[in-house]
């Protein structure tokens, strides 16, 4: 019974996955966005931040998931 | 050694280590310190921890009021040291020949004024002051673990749920103020009526999603490093420290309000 709790935390982790997947393509297009238009610096990083927060979220309630199957059964 | 024995003496032993060097007991891993544990590699063992981790311990108990949590006595300290700085730094302001400290500080709350105002617009610029004293508060707070060697407050939930009705209450009500609560209730069914649900339960979405986000953040980044101080407690834990205190936190400070902003900006148009 330890051991399933112990896979299912491990599987409701998985969900870090979407995130780094979200915000890495979310830095590279910042990169290029910023490459092509460097003046448009501020306002792509402002945006960027946003973003990577947004899809950084996924990852925080997988953690928080993965918490309460521990704490919880 | 106990480090969560007595709540008391756990207040009083982050107290004493106030000058920024943070106890050299693990809290997630207690080997060694217990003759009778198992190792740590326990599910059990580890659930325990972690249980007693999300706690927060009661400092002590006031009459009527209930018993006050350590993350509670952890804010009023931030909120007494911010008090006091502005106080002090807000005392002899002058027209001509302003001092440095002067200098610094005008161009410092200019640049946040200028931020907020960009993002919620020159017209809303009263609510501005209510979200740099946010950030202000969330800085100190996030980032007062590595500082002072206090727990941060924002660890707790109830902080930063508190926080985050706060938030809620702005956001509908700077809403309600511009627009007038007929069209506040009208917009509820904006594109198509079908979706009114999904607009009546975003209210509550909101603010749960920047609740979870900071208190996941700010837990993720203790858990980590205690975990971390369990395995290499030597110099290590230092810039990863710096990564999960300081930027994670400053970061998340910032994040937070920054959502208020736009989301105060949407209820506004």
């Amino acid at each position: 019974m330890e051991a399933l709790i112990a896979i299912g935390a491990g599987v409701a982790v998985l969900t870090g996955i979407g995130a780094g997947v979200g915000i890495g393509i979310a830095t590279g297009k910042a990169t290029e966005a910023i490459a092509r238009q460097p003046e448009a610096e501020g306002k792509i990083f402002k945006n960027l931040i946003l973003g990577c927060a947004l899809a950084e979220a996924t990852a925080i309630y997988g953690f928080i998931i993965g918490l309460l199957i521990i704490l919880l059964l | 050694m106990e480090w969560f024995g007595d709540p008391d003496e756990v207040f009083s032993e982050n107290k004493k280590s106030q000058s920024g060097v943070r106890p050299q007991a693990c809290i997630l891993c207690r080997k060694g310190a217990s003759p009778s544990g198992k190792g740590g590699s326990n599910t059990g063992d580890l659930t325990e921890r972690l249980m007693e981790e999300l706690n927060c311990e009661t400092v002590f108990t006031l009459p009527v009021l209930g018993g006050i949590s350590e993350s509670v006595v952890v804010t009023w300290i931030i909120m007494a040291v911010l008090v006091i700085a502005s106080i002090i730094l807000t005392r002899n302001l002058r027209v001509e020949n302003p001092g440095k400290v002067q200098i610094a500080l005008e161009a410092a709350i200019g640049w946040a004024q200028d931020f907020f105002e960009g993002i919620i617009g020159k017209e809303n610029r009263k609510y501005v002051p209510y979200l740099i004293t946010v950030i202000l508060y969330l800085a100190a707070a996030n980032t007062i673990a590595p500082l002072c060697g206090f727990k941060p407050p924002t660890k707790d939930l109830n902080v930063t749920a508190g926080l985050a009705i706060m938030s809620m209450f702005v956001i509908e009500f700077s809403g309600i103020r511009k627009n007038g609560l007929k069209h506040w209730v009208k917009h509820f069914a904006e594109p198509v009526p079908v979706v009114a649900p999904i607009m009546v339960l975003e209210i509550v979405i909101r603010p749960l999603s920047l609740c979870m986000r900071l208190f996941g953040n700010m837990l993720a980044g203790f858990v980590v490093l205690e975990l971390l101080k369990c395995f290499v407690p030597l110099i290590i834990p230092i810039p990863v420290s710096f990564y999960f205190d300081i930027f994670d936190g400053l970061l998340q400070a910032y994040v937070f309000v920054f959502l208020t902003a736009i989301f105060m900006t949407e209820e506004m148009e």
